[in-house]
């Protein structure tokens, strides 16, 4: 079992490190949590972007890359998530093993400083970020809201969520708007930059076979010359129930249309009804041996994929699926239908075995991936209780029955999304 | 029966490598302390397949597009039922994919993996199509297509092999289309499916939680020896021309993305491990995140760091470098690419980028063995290509400068390259 050690090293700051020898590789990161709001969301959103570029050490962003390269194609890399009403903006380092260099250089020293290098000591000039810096992370933040528009399956998805949770922070996009990201001045990232360095609350952990120690002590010692204020508030807003369902359709020139239901859940971490309703949309749509798989796909032949998902940090379910036009309403009837089954209790104890057996599965191997084990843990201490992997598999196997159908007995229909083809609409 | 041990003193990574009496190739690599088996089943039959002669017949066959996929997807069915409900007692992940070369089947599991191998070396050698059960899957598979359709970055590269490949199956879409599959028949099914299911044809590997002891037992039980069938694959005559210099298509989506192909002359060898590993430095060299091209493309706004990259694009009968991702100006991109490719192939590559480069490859390809899944896939497509896992880290260990610069004259050939774009309707 893969365990974590959690330290407090200043208000609101902590220090995790996952000991474990059996990857090449080891990784540390920086998340810093800060609320989602739309006013705020573009300028932290570029910050992990803008901060990876360069550092006082390495302005140069070849030179820095060159140092990587070095470091046996040791990587920096930013990330920004969305868990729940929580933008979490991540800064990575990973290399390999110091075990495997070729000479006896020690990588993840190195790795270290450089992470603590970017996030504190960045170039700046004037006292505030560089120009061009701004300009290309700006160009490229926009660039990477635009691609959301070419993936249709996964801007279906995101359009759904937005238009259910308007008016809630969870429907406020990540990245920002175009617009937003436009506008941001050098002094408003400047701004974003210190206030997530004094208000975020911030994990640092630290995974692989290298000694944490060392890179705690770094982090303290920066942490010191930080005047940490109140720790920003990471709670997310559940609407337990929908009140009417909604109904949103885009047309584009697609060949196959999709069709998103937005369900609330009403139960969300940290309630202890979390693991049933895990359990619940596994069993509903999130295998191959699923209800919605078994009947939508493979009986009724309407899609490739039609599938459920549960994001229990905002206690909501979405089913998304790739249809013909002509299909749509033949879908979502059924999709419904199979929610009903559930409700009603109808299904069979073996369905009941597969979907606990396939979400242990999928929790127990977790522990054989670095960054899988980093994210599992970085989202658990936004739930108070630090579970390991193979604990939520334990958790998940000990729901009964009863507990699947209450569950879904809470589900109510919000928001159906469709997104069309032009040239068959009438 | 015939047992190798391979093993890599650099890396501190071993596997066993068994010729079973059946015919099939097994590996079996155990990671210690892993918590997930890793299986993967395939075979040496892909979509390029499409003309092909079995020894003892009089003349070659034609077989409509896209029928390895179909048959992919029909072998998931037994006569007594879905292999995904039988998986679904043992709560492995499973799944399945074709590609121009191969046609794999895989799981990952975390408890009853012998259960799991057994279900997989069982169902791929059990056919069993009806016309029902064939028709059943057009509309599915139907769906598939129509999703690739819409999927951009799915159309940029299919118009990119038409534009480089006049005659090599390559060029044709690994689903087929829509007409193609109507005319997929149990029969033909069928034909391939001996054709190229045969064990002498295939290789398993096993990878993560296992001891080689468990699957040999299970080998010996579950696999039906066969008689090797001798099946030769027939490519039409490629000229090393390109087709056209450029292609574009109008898409729905914001950012416009290219594929930029540097075709190279290949024969009915696959390229050596050796080969493989000197492109890969190459590669690097020329665009990664520390070359002077990546550090002009983004001084020029003309690539982002989220969707650029290269890759070595190399089966039996092609071969081509090809570079990919959004541009604003994805002609002004392709004509830096090409200049840089051929100032490379006039001046060399200098000793720092080499080494730098050397460095990079060399761990990012450790940073691989971290993974089962990883290490599965690997080895099954090094095992088609007739290459080595270790014997390819080590070229990548022990490359030169020269061995460098001689590959680089034979590769990145501007006058061989052409151009996908597929760019936003007004």
């Amino acid at each position: 079992m893969t365990a974590i050690n959690r330290q407090q090293i200043c208000n609101g700051v902590h220090f995790s490190s996952v000991p474990d020898s059996r990857f090449k590789t080891g990784r540390i990161t920086a998340a810093l949590m800060l609320p989602l709001k739309r006013e705020t969301a573009a300028a932290n959103a570029i910050l992990p972007y803008l901060l990876c570029r360069s550092c006082r050490e390495y302005p140069d962003f070849t030179a820095l890359n060159q140092k990587l390269s070095e470091l046996y194609g040791a990587s920096l890399y930013a990330d920004v998530h969305k868990v729940g009403e929580v933008q979490m903006l991540c800064l990575s380092a990973v290399g390999i093993d110091d075990r495997y260099a070729l000479d006896n250089q020690s990588v993840s020293r190195e790795l270290t400083s450089l992470l603590c290098s970017v996030l504190f000591d960045p170039a700046l000039e004037n006292g505030v970020f560089r120009n061009e810096d701004i300009q290309q992370e700006k160009r490229q933040l926009i660039e990477r809201i635009d691609a959301e528009y070419n993936d249709k399956r996964s801007y279906a998805k995101i359009r759904c969520e937005e238009l259910m949770c308007e008016g809630e922070a969870f429907g406020v996009n990540v990245y920002g708007k175009r617009e937003e990201v436009e506008q941001l001045s050098a002094q408003d990232i400047y701004n974003a930059w210190q206030r997530a360095l004094r208000c975020a609350r911030v994990e640092l952990i630290m995974l692989g076979n290298s000694d944490p120690e060392q890179a705690r002590e770094v982090f303290e010692q920066a942490f010191s010359q930080v005047k940490r204020e109140n720790t920003a508030d990471c709670t997310t807003e559940v609407v337990r129930s929908a009140q009417k369902v909604s109904e949103h359709n885009d047309s584009m020139e697609v060949a196959q249309s999709k069709l998103v239901m937005g369900f609330r859940v009403g139960i969300a971490s940290p309630d202890e009804e979390v693991p049933a309703a895990r359990l619940m949309t596994a069993l509903y749509g999130g295998t191959p041996h699923s209800k919605l798989f078994l009947n939508v796909r493979e009986k009724m032949s309407l899609c490739y994929y039609c599938s459920s998902r549960y994001d229990r940090y905002k206690g909501i379910i979405l089913v998304e699926s790739g249809v013909e036009q002509k299909n749509i309403d033949k879908a979502r009837e059924e999709i419904l239908r199979q929610l009903e089954q559930v409700q009603q209790g109808k299904f069979e104890d073996s369905e009941l075995e597969s979907a606990k057996m396939s979400a242990a599965n999928s929790f127990r191997s977790v522990e054989d991936y670095l960054s899988g084990l980093e994210y599992w843990y970085l989202c658990q201490t936004l739930e108070g209780a630090l579970y390991t992997p193979a604990e939520s598999a334990e958790n998940i196997v000990n729901v009964t029955r009863q507990q699947v159908i209450e569950a879904a007995s809470r589900v109510t229909l919000d928001t159906v999304y469709t997104l069309t083809g032009k040239e068959e609409q009438s | 029966m015939n047992q190798i041990e391979k093993k890599s003193d650099r890396l501190g990574e071993s596997y066993t490598l068994i010729d079973h009496p059946s015919g099939l190739r097994i590996y079996v690599y155990p990671k210690e302390g892993y918590h997930t088996t890793y299986a993967i089943f395939g075979t040496k039959y892909g979509s390029v397949n499409t003309t092909f002669q079995r020894e003892g017949d009089s003349s070659p066959v034609t077989v409509p597009d896209g029928i390895a996929h179909y048959l992919e997807h029909k072998l998931f069915e037994s006569e007594d039922g879905d292999a995904f409900a039988r998986y679904a007692k043992t709560g492995a992940s499973a799944n399945a994919f074709t590609s121009f070369d191969a046609t794999c089947y895989l799981f990952s599991c975390t408890e009853k993996v012998e259960e799991s191998l057994e279900i997989l070396l069982d169902f791929v050698q059990s056919p069993y199509f009806t016309p029902q059960t064939v028709q059943k899957e057009q509309g599915i598979i139907g769906q598939e297509i129509r999703m690739y359709d819409d999927d951009p970055n799915w159309k940029v590269m299919f118009n990119l092999l038409c534009a480089l490949y006049h005659n090599h199956p390559v060029k044709i879409d690994i689903a087929g289309t829509v007409e193609s599959i109507a005319e997929i028949t149990a029969e033909k099914l069928y034909d391939c499916y001996r054709s190229f299911y045969n064990l002498h044809n295939m290789a398993l590997c096993v990878a993560g939680n296992i001891e080689p002891e468990q699957v040999i037992r299970l080998a010996d039980r579950l696999l039906k020896p066969s008689k090797e069938q001798r099946v030769e694959t027939l490519f039409p005559e490629e000229p090393d021309t390109v087709v056209k210099e450029r292609v574009e298509q109008k898409f729905p989506i914001a950012v416009p993305m290219f594929q930029l192909g540097f075709k190279e002359p290949a024969g009915n060898k696959r390229a050596t491990a050796k080969q493989c590993a000197l492109t890969d430095i190459l590669l690097e060299a020329l665009a990664s995140k520390s070359s002077l091209l990546y550090r002009e493309l983004m001084d020029a706004e003309l690539i982002n760091a989220s969707s650029f990259g290269y890759e070595y694009f190399e089966g039996p009968g092609y071969a081509s470098v090809i570079f990919s991702g959004e541009s604003r100006d994805p002609d002004k991109t392709a004509q830096l690419i090409r200049d840089a490719a051929d100032q490379m192939r006039k001046n060399g590559v200098d000793s720092d980028t080499f080494e730098r480069a050397r460095r990079a490859v060399y761990g990012r390809n450790l940073s691989a063995l971290n993974s089962a899944d990883t290490i599965g896939n690997a080895i099954i497509s090094l095992s088609f290509a007739d290459r080595e896992l270790f014997d390819y880290i080590d070229c990548i260990a022990q490359a030169t400068l020269e061995e460098i610069n001689e590959r680089l004259a034979q590769q990145l050939d501007t006058g061989k390259s052409a151009l996908s774009v597929v760019s936003p309707i007004e």
